[in-house]
């Protein structure tokens, strides 16, 4: 395995052409990784020098997030917390201090694993990816960007370059909950997170993505659709969490049965709605 | 490949291997054993060390990545002989039992209480929640940060490097 650093984007295009070259940022999921054999990259390509993947720009737009940005620096900006609560919620639950430190929003986009919590919060606000390669440059909807554990849309060669939430929507309500065996450094057995605008009493729109609980992180758009134009109740509420249920096909492994993962989905949804419903009344 | 660091303030030239980790140089390389490696996956904290000032797993940063970086280890921060301030409140909370998770969380709360002089209970169990201690809990080690804390807040501030 080889090092190589590189400072701009046109280095790194060209680097990461050869076969079995791989970015790295952080390093806090590849690295464990490597050390287990169970990834194998010929050369590590290092990203977080490269400026152009660590800014943070706001426009009318939204908010365009560098893929090499430290989860830290993000977290630091008063302004990205208060305009995107629950992106903010999400990543202070994701991993340790120690972790956020160094992880970036890139990584754990690639890393693509289904229990990924940032992935979440940016599933939900319908977050939009630059992804970028020798050959120029591609848009792509982060919901068509996860294909499996650890496969992503990503072509050889190909690399995140930024991340673009839309603008801000003040009177959205959020929810995150995460499941796992402790409060700090926990992988999912399952999580939900949500957006939701309600106008009246009456549901405007969901949002809601949930993680641990298929092959990838995913919007339940069949709970969503069913939501749009309803009055929020409490019957919604549960309706919705049993549907939630339904829609997510979690797997049974060391940390949960997939029963186990598809009550307590359903158990967050209905959670996340009721929650809404008194804030709301 | 050879890169160059500055540890607890010292410039430091090393010759590393790319699969070298920031704990394999630190520990084999500089012979700076305080820092532990204990699950050697970012999970228990044991190998904390600031980097530019940031807590990091040093088992979980790649060597190379470092040429040009700035970091603090555990044997940084005495003085003249003299334990720091939140060493000392370890011992006097007696929040040490078999101490190989120690470095880490005194490294933890140096971070914290660099940021946040005057941290909440909440700030304090936020900064630690990437260390873990297995011997007992976390109540001493909790009050020994809150007693470091009150220590801290009363010194010079010019005295307390970031």
């Amino acid at each position: 395995m080889d090092y190589l650093r590189v400072t701009s984007e046109p280095d790194l295009a060209e680097a990461l052409s050869v076969d079995g070259a791989v970015p790295l940022a952080g390093g806090t999921d590849l690295l464990v990784k490597v050390r287990a054999g169970v990834a194998r990259p010929g050369l590590l390509v290092d990203v977080s020098r490269v400026e152009s993947l660590r800014g943070l720009s706001r426009s009318q737009d939204g908010l365009s997030i560098g893929a090499a940005l430290p989860l830290a620096d993000l977290l630091g900006d008063a302004a990205v917390r208060d305009a995107y609560p629950l992106l903010a919620t999400v990543l202070r639950s994701l991993g340790s201090t120690q972790i956020r430190s160094r992880a970036t929003l890139g990584g754990n986009l690639a890393n693509a694993s289904p229990a990924a919590d940032g992935a979440l919060a940016l599933l939900a606000y319908d977050a939009r990816l630059t992804l970028a390669s020798r050959a120029g440059s591609r848009a792509l909807p982060l919901r068509e960007f996860f294909r499996g554990p650890g496969r992503t849309a990503l072509a050889r060669g190909e690399y995140v370059h930024s991340i673009t939430l839309p603008a801000p929507d003040a009177n959205q309500a959020f929810f995150f909950h995460k499941v796992g065996r402790r409060r700090a450094l926990t992988i999912a057995i399952a999580s939900v997170a949500g957006l939701l605008s309600l106008e009246d009493g009456v549901i405007v729109d969901a949002r809601i993505a949930a993680g641990s609980v298929a092959p990838t992180p995913l919007r339940l758009a069949a709970v969503e659709d069913a939501l749009r134009g309803c009055r929020l109740d409490a019957a919604l509420a549960r309706a919705a969490g049993d549907s939630a249920s339904r829609e997510v096909s979690p797997i049974t492994d060391v940390r949960a049965s997939a029963d186990y993962r598809r009550d307590v989905t359903g158990e967050l949804v209905a959670r996340f709605l009721s929650t809404a419903l008194r804030a709301s009344s | 490949m050879r890169i160059r660091l500055r540890v607890n303030g010292r410039e430091r030239e090393v010759e590393v291997a790319a699969g070298d980790r920031l704990l394999d140089v630190l520990r084999d390389g500089l012979h700076l054993t305080g820092t532990k490696e204990g699950c050697g996956e970012g999970e228990c904290g044991a190998c904390t060390v600031l980097v530019d000032g940031r807590p990091a797993n040093s088992c979980l940063v790649l060597a190379a990545q470092m040429d040009g970086c700035d970091i603090l280890t555990i044997e940084g921060l005495a003085e003249a002989g003299r334990l720091h301030p939140i060493q000392e409140a370890f011992v006097e909370a007696g929040a040490v039992q078999c101490g190989f998770c120690t470095p880490g969380f005194v490294m933890s709360a140096h971070a914290l209480l660099a940021a946040t002089p005057n941290p909440s209970d909440e700030q304090i169990l936020e900064a630690l929640e990437g260390n873990v201690c297995r011997c007992t809990g976390y109540a001493k080690i909790l009050s020994a940060v809150r007693r470091a804390a009150a220590q801290l807040g009363t010194r010079d501030p010019s005295r307390e490097a970031a």
